[in-house]
């Protein structure tokens, strides 16, 4: 497969497991972004896991992007054949021991900041601190087992060991992808985590700014992960163990990708967010306030008023729950919810159209949970779907999210005329009772409820499919909000604001 | 001032002692003076330069004052000088610090991975938690210490906190609900593909079904099902059961989950009806009457539910129920 190739761009764009191979909201919003602004040419970089987690394209590339790089962090290239022992620059890992003393250091962040953007450089190729040092030189070996012996509260230096390996490995492969990156003249990161990293060491060698809009906060997510991940070992017996603490390899991933997200921060201006809870946690997690702010996010209507025509008179007992099939938008707790709503409505269908390729072993659950509760037949797991031909056909769109930050399927069912019943969570709330006070007297568009609680979510659904006024006057609210305060119109103007600075920017 | 009076004193009794040498005499009688007036000095000069010595050098006192003393006596002149010098060098001298004695100890058996605890043991988990003006670190702690509890205590408390204003207490509870869930869900879905493959009228089938009962049992009683789920996860696990029974009607342990699985789901007239079969099967007594009271009592047999927590009176095996016995037992 050839993608398209440059010298040079106006916009590189660096985005982590979205656009253009996965399908989601984020995914939606860039392809958005791009289209809406021709005459910038744009560079992608894709960072990925594994080749093979990733099928082909999901979106047809836009014109004006003139560039795509395709990088997986997790395909290692054959590692050294017989490495021979060697030594490593001292005064380089004396500036990794210091960074590692300044993560510890309870503070502030300052120290560790300017230890990191001392060190940073020199992991790029040419630099004092190659990626063979890290994996073969005595230098090394000593900072990780010193790190063991003083720090580490898990018994087995084995698994730290190879933790620490796994950890840091991608951190040399995307130094090698900012050195030979083309030049742009800004670049946008839609996440922190490692294409915020790659946009911080590209912000400090090219000395271009940095853009960072984030939807969901990619620190959080990943911390939910973590919570959950079984694959993360704890080999602490039972006299060892502290009831109340996590594992030590746990929390080390937990600070490593708090700090990757700081580290964005700290060279990322503007740092946009969706919505006001969400920037607050940024400022929380460390991003500098005075250069936060929101931007929502939009629909275009001219795609989706024409739908409305197209629904039947009384809304179809169908709930839909858009999305891609993963553990954060708790599939599980649908399911659950349309055991109930069968008990009352025979006759309802719950649908599921997202794609299941990313975590099939969820999928599976998913599955084997509809049969467990015997509602095989009502649930019906669709693959992706195009919205548009979607929307005509349900009563109601679902989000059983835990987590969300605002959610492109709402605006777009509010759009097409459906309205939602959401869980509590990112900016839902917002979106089906209201912000300001007029955006609140319009009314609900929908219900919100707690989030895993599935009998709630049943009784919700069941309220507005039973009722026809209630729905109808829902739907109406939804179109009426969408019209008012979330078209693409509003977003693209504050996007083209924060490009035009940044394309204009002097190098630092 | 004390100190100049005494050299002052000291140089006008030695100046005395050598000015009676001067005048040329030599008799005993001079000479006598001579050395009372130097060793009067000497005493003096003595006390003078003991008065000066740092205070780790002053001691033992009398010694050192002897010392003193015999240095200024007998080396005349030369010795007052040798003192005033050496008394004042000492003085310049920077303190020595003390001599450490190092001794040889065995290392004390501490696990070193048990160093960086936290300490954390709160009493009153479920208001602790439900405190949301309590730091979110500690919180998040209690939350995790719940990891290692049964899932019938830890469950509601969880889902208490479901609601909770702090977005990573409520993912982490979240998500340790789902995981007790999921591995649950998991067995199922195994155990029902065994049952569906296991051959009819085996060994195995009977074996997958009575697990299937008591996965969807342990949903019931791990508290991860509610309202209509819970339902469901009752009738399918009294499905099982049943199964099970038809081909092990003998089965004491099967009656009493039968029974169990008939008063959740509000028939109490079948419930007792499969508890006393338990009974005659040989189930120990002080296992099924308390359920056979909470039986009488939901059929509002109050003399009935009483007659049999008297019954258990007798019993002493059962601390948690003894409060309950005792409320029955008043007359």
């Amino acid at each position: 497969m050839s993608y398209p190739r440059a010298d040079d761009a106006d916009i590189c764009l660096l985005l982590e497991g979205t656009f253009p191979y996965v399908s989601g909201g984020v995914s939606s919003w860039v392809n958005q972004i791009i289209r809406a602004f021709p005459e910038i040419r744009f560079a992608i970089v894709f960072i990925g896991s594994r080749a093979d987690d990733y099928g082909s394209m999901k979106y047809a590339l836009p014109d004006n992007v003139v560039h795509l790089e395709v990088h997986y962090l997790y395909d290692f290239t054959t590692p050294e054949k017989n490495p021979k022992p060697r030594h490593g620059d001292t005064v380089a890992f004396e500036g990794v021991d210091r960074l590692h003393k300044c993560f510890r250091h309870a503070g502030s962040p300052d120290p560790a900041l300017e230890a990191f953007r001392a060190i940073a450089p020199e992991i790029l190729p040419g630099g004092s601190l190659p990626e063979g040092d890290f994996l073969h030189s005595k230098e090394a070996w000593e900072i990780v087992s010193k790190g063991y012996r003083e720090q580490c509260t898990d018994p087995s230096f084995v698994d730290y060991f190879w933790t620490v390996r796994i950890m840091h490995a991608p951190l040399w492969k995307l130094a090698r992808i900012a050195h030979a990156l083309i030049p742009a003249r800004a670049y946008h990161s839609v996440s922190t985590g490692y294409a915020g990293f790659l946009g911080a060491l590209l912000h400090q060698i090219r000395k271009r700014p940095l853009i960072l809009s984030e939807h969901g906060i990619y620190t959080k997510e990943r911390k939910i992960d973590l919570f959950k991940s079984e694959w993360i070992r704890d080999n602490r017996n039972v006299f060892q163990r502290d009831p109340t603490e996590l594992s030590y390899f746990r929390q080390m991933w937990i600070r490593f990708f708090e700090w990757m997200g700081r580290f964005c921060y700290e060279a990322a201006d503007p740092i946009i967010a969706l919505y006001e809870n969400n920037r607050l946690r940024q400022v929380a997690d460390g991003a500098r306030p005075e250069r936060t702010f929101n931007v929502p996010n939009g629909i275009s209507l001219k795609r989706f008023a024409p739908l409305r025509a197209l629904r039947p008179a009384t809304p179809p007992p169908v709930l839909c729950l858009i999305g891609r099939v993963v553990p954060i938008k708790d599939v599980k707790t649908f399911i659950r919810a349309m055991r109930r709503v069968v008990n009352q409505l025979p006759e309802a269908e719950g649908w599921i159209a997202g794609p299941e390729d990313e975590d099939p072993g969820y999928a599976a659950e998913c599955r084997n949970l509809a049969e467990s509760l015997g509602i095989a037949d009502n649930v019906k797991f669709l693959g992706f779907q195009k919205v548009d031909e979607l929307m005509p056909k349900i009563g109601l769109t679902i989000l059983s999210s835990i987590s969300e930050a605002l959610p492109l399927v709402i605006l777009e069912g509010y759009a097409a005329g459906v309205p939602t019943v959401s869980t509590d969570v990112g900016s839902c709330r917002q979106l089906i009772e209201g912000l300001e006070p007029e955006d609140r007297a319009l009314g609900p568009s929908g219900a919100v409820v707690n989030i895993a609680d599935p009998q709630a979510l049943a009784d919700a659904a069941i309220a507005l499919l039973g009722d026809p006024a209630a729905w109808q006057a829902a739907s109406q609210v939804g179109i009426a909000r969408v019209e008012r305060y979330y078209t693409d119109d509003l977003m693209f103007a504050h996007y083209r604001r924060v490009y035009e600075k940044a394309l204009a920017a002097e190098d630092d | 001032m004390f100190r100049s009076k005494l050299i002052l004193a000291a140089l006008a009794f030695e100046s005395s002692a050598w000015s009676s040498l001067a005048l040329g005499s030599s008799s005993d009688r001079v000479l006598l003076l001579f050395l009372a007036a130097h060793a009067a000095s000497s005493a003096l000069i003595a006390s003078f330069a003991w008065a000066l010595l740092p205070s780790r050098m002053a001691r033992p006192r009398l010694p050192v004052l002897l010392f003193l003393f015999g240095m200024g006596f007998t080396v005349p002149l030369l010795g007052f000088v040798g003192v005033v010098a050496g008394v004042h060098y000492l003085r310049l001298l920077p303190p020595r610090g003390r001599q450490e004695r190092f001794s040889a100890v065995e290392l004390p058996e501490i696990d070193v991975h048990l160093g960086h605890g936290t300490g954390f043991r709160q009493a009153g988990m479920r208001a602790f938690l439900a405190n949301s003006a309590a730091p979110i670190a500690s919180r998040l702690r209690a939350l995790v210490a719940l990891q290692n509890i049964s899932g019938r205590v830890a469950s509601p408390l969880l889902r208490d906190v479901l609601t909770d204003p702090s977005e990573d207490i409520r993912l982490l509870a979240y998500g340790m609900l789902d995981s007790k869930e999921k591995h649950l869900n998991e067995a199922i879905h195994q155990q029902a593909t065994r049952l569906h493959d296991a051959p009819p009228d085996s060994a195995e089938r009977l074996d997958a079904t009575r697990k299937l009962a008591d996965l969807y049992w342990e949903l019931v009683y791990q508290d991860l099902a509610q309202g209509d789920l819970r339902e469901h996860a009752l009738r399918q696990s009294l499905g099982y059961t049943e199964q099970a029974l038809a081909s092990a009607p003998d089965d004491a342990a099967l009656h009493l989950r039968h029974g169990r699985l008939r008063q959740s789901l509000g028939q109490p007239l079948a419930a007792r009806a499969a508890y006393d079969r338990a009974l005659t099967l040989g189930m120990p007594k002080t296992r099924i009457i308390p359920y056979l009271a909470e039986v009488a009592y939901d059929l509002n047999d109050h003399a009935g539910a009483r007659a049999l927590m008297r019954e258990l009176g007798d019993w002493q095996s059962l601390p948690r129920l003894r409060p309950v016995i005792a409320y029955w037992n008043r007359t």
